[in-house]
């Protein structure tokens, strides 16, 4: 019994924050531009790839690894931004704004997934540990991969609660998240701002998919799953709020992970969402969200 | 002779359909402070986001010191100097009140300097420093007026357009929003202000322009027109 509340936490605290760090760029988005991003789990994809050919392909360290998987989801973020969500900007008053950027990402979405299909194969590449080695606490093995996998998640989830608390473009994604007009009036040029966002967002998807893809394979389909876990995350911390997606995260993976130890495995899907549905019924707008837009 | 600071001629401007300012000029010189009184749903708003670029003009030219900035977006406009207090102060809720005047030295330049700056609209206000740290959603009317007009201040401006400063504050606030304004104009500034009556301007205003269905109806000094019993009886109610 110990030894499995030992392993719940252990493994809460890893999952969480992995997935706690797509859900978190989702938010970002969601809060900055009100949209909700289904581009997302290809980022993870992209990212699961990456470091499946950093690590396992090319040889190389994950540092680098990691460092591949931010800068070119970064990138591949910010085109997205300009290719499906800023055409419509200018008409975000004119048209229902979230649920047509829902369907455009989701396109470009689609559009990568397949590439990856046509390019890599349908194939479950595995990437093999890279950091040899772990702790021992209880019985529970506790690999030092998981746990730096852990530590660099919520270093990255610190760090843009930093730079989003005291940077210059920081504050500017907040105040364009709060008031839109007022941001610009302050000299902040949106048309950067928006693709810069969402490619930070990326960026972080794409480092938990180099860990997704240790944990489990790199698949032109391993995007599916972070990005369901994501908007459950999301909805449940509620829209737009960042510390509401962080509690979420870990609240959700404490869930699953409780009614795994005390129950049973087959159980704790029904259970954790059986949770998600009482908490939303009483709280529409999640943990920490606000029934009104102030955001982020 | 110098350009004027702003001069706006042949404006048209609205929202999707509805035309608000019909062929509109309005010429403001360096140091003047210009005060548009009208009536509310008359185009007083609508006219100051049209020159901000908030909303994008249908027809005519907006020159901010000789250069037609008509149609540029409200960021690149701003970046030349342009400062907007817009209606209902704009302030940044969920942002303390020291990070709502950081976003006013938003521009490279000013961000350099805006610790500087920051102790400057302190001393100015100091009741703006006493809620440094407070969320901006929490403070009073008042104190939310002053954040932005010290906002306003975190960075050099050619130009300050500040639309209806009295809007929705008990008098004492009013008052000190006022003071405020005053010290801008012997400061230099120069200022299109907005108000709906002749109340509070007298101090400030060099001219005063009277809008009506988007056009200006009635221009001139504020010790002319304040006294034309036409005008102020027909829109502006009592003095």
């Amino acid at each position: 019994m110990l030894t499995d509340l030992v392993s719940v936490v252990v493994n809460t605290i890893i999952l969480g924050s992995i997935y706690g760090l797509v859900a978190i760029g989702m938010t970002l988005i969601y809060g900055t531009l009100r949209i909700l991003d289904m581009s997302q789990g290809s980022m993870v994809m992209v990212g699961s790839f990456i470091g499946w050919g950093v690590l396992v392909v090319a040889g190389w360290n994950p540092i680098l690894a990691i460092l591949a998987a931010f800068i070119a989801t970064f990138g591949l973020g910010a085109l997205t931004q300009l290719v499906s969500v800023q055409p419509l900007m200018k008409r975000r008053n004119a048209i229902d704004f979230e649920m047509v950027t829902f369907i455009t990402t989701f396109a470009v979405a689609m559009v990568l997934t397949n590439l990856a299909l046509e390019l890599l194969g349908p194939f479950q590449r595995n990437v093999t540990p890279v950091i040899a080695g772990g702790l021992s606490i209880h019985t529970v093995d506790l690999p030092y991969q998981s746990v730096a996998m852990a530590v660099v998640s919520i270093a990255l989830m610190i760090g843009l609660g930093l730079f989003l608390a005291r940077s210059r473009w920081g504050m500017a994604i907040r105040a364009v998240a709060q008031d839109l007009d007022a941001a610009r009036l302050m000299g902040v040029p949106v048309g950067k701002l928006y693709p810069l966002t969402m490619g930070l967002a990326s960026a972080l998807a794409g480092v938990a998919g180099v860990f997704l893809g240790g944990l489990y394979f790199a698949s032109p389909t391993a995007g599916d799953l972070p990005l369901l876990e994501a908007l459950i995350v999301v909805i449940f911390g509620g829209l737009g709020s960042l510390p509401g997606t962080v509690y979420a995260a870990y609240a959700i993976g404490l869930i699953q992970a409780v009614a795994e130890a005390i129950v049973s495995v087959t159980w704790s899907l029904p259970i954790l969402y059986g949770v998600i549905l009482l908490v939303l019924i009483f709280r529409p707008y999640g943990l920490l969200g606000k029934p009104s837009e102030a955001r982020l | 002779m110098s350009a004027p600071m702003l001069e706006v001629e042949g404006l048209r401007a609205g929202y999707l359909d509805t035309t608000v300012i019909r062929d509109l000029s309005l010429t403001v010189a360096a140091g003047e402070v210009a005060v548009l009184i009208g009536p509310n749903g008359h185009g007083k708003t609508t006219l100051l986001r049209a020159i901000s670029g908030l909303i994008t003009p249908d027809a005519g030219q907006v020159r901010l010191d000789g250069e037609d900035v008509a149609g540029r977006p409200a960021e690149r406009i701003s970046a030349l100097g342009l400062v907007h207090v817009p209606q209902g102060d704009g302030l940044f809720a969920e942002m303390t009140v020291e990070e709502n005047l950081m976003m006013g030295a938003f521009p490279a330049a000013s961000w350099r300097a805006r610790r500087r700056e920051l102790g400057r609209v302190y001393e100015q206000f100091p009741i703006v420093a006493d809620r440094a740290a407070q969320r901006a959603r929490t403070l009073s009317g008042g104190e939310r007026r002053l954040v932005a007009l010290g906002r306003a201040l975190m960075r050099p401006s050619r130009i300050m357009l500040i639309d209806e400063p009295s809007l929705g504050l008990a008098p004492v606030a009013i008052d000190a929003v006022y003071e405020a304004i005053a010290a801008l104009k012997h400061g230099g500034a120069t200022i299109v202000l907005v108000e709906e009556t002749f109340t509070h301007i007298e101090g400030v205003a060099d001219a005063v322009h009277v809008l009506e269905s988007g056009q200006i109806v009635a221009s001139g000094p504020f010790a002319e027109l304040s006294v034309d019993p036409a005008i102020v009886e027909t829109y502006l109610g009592s003095l």
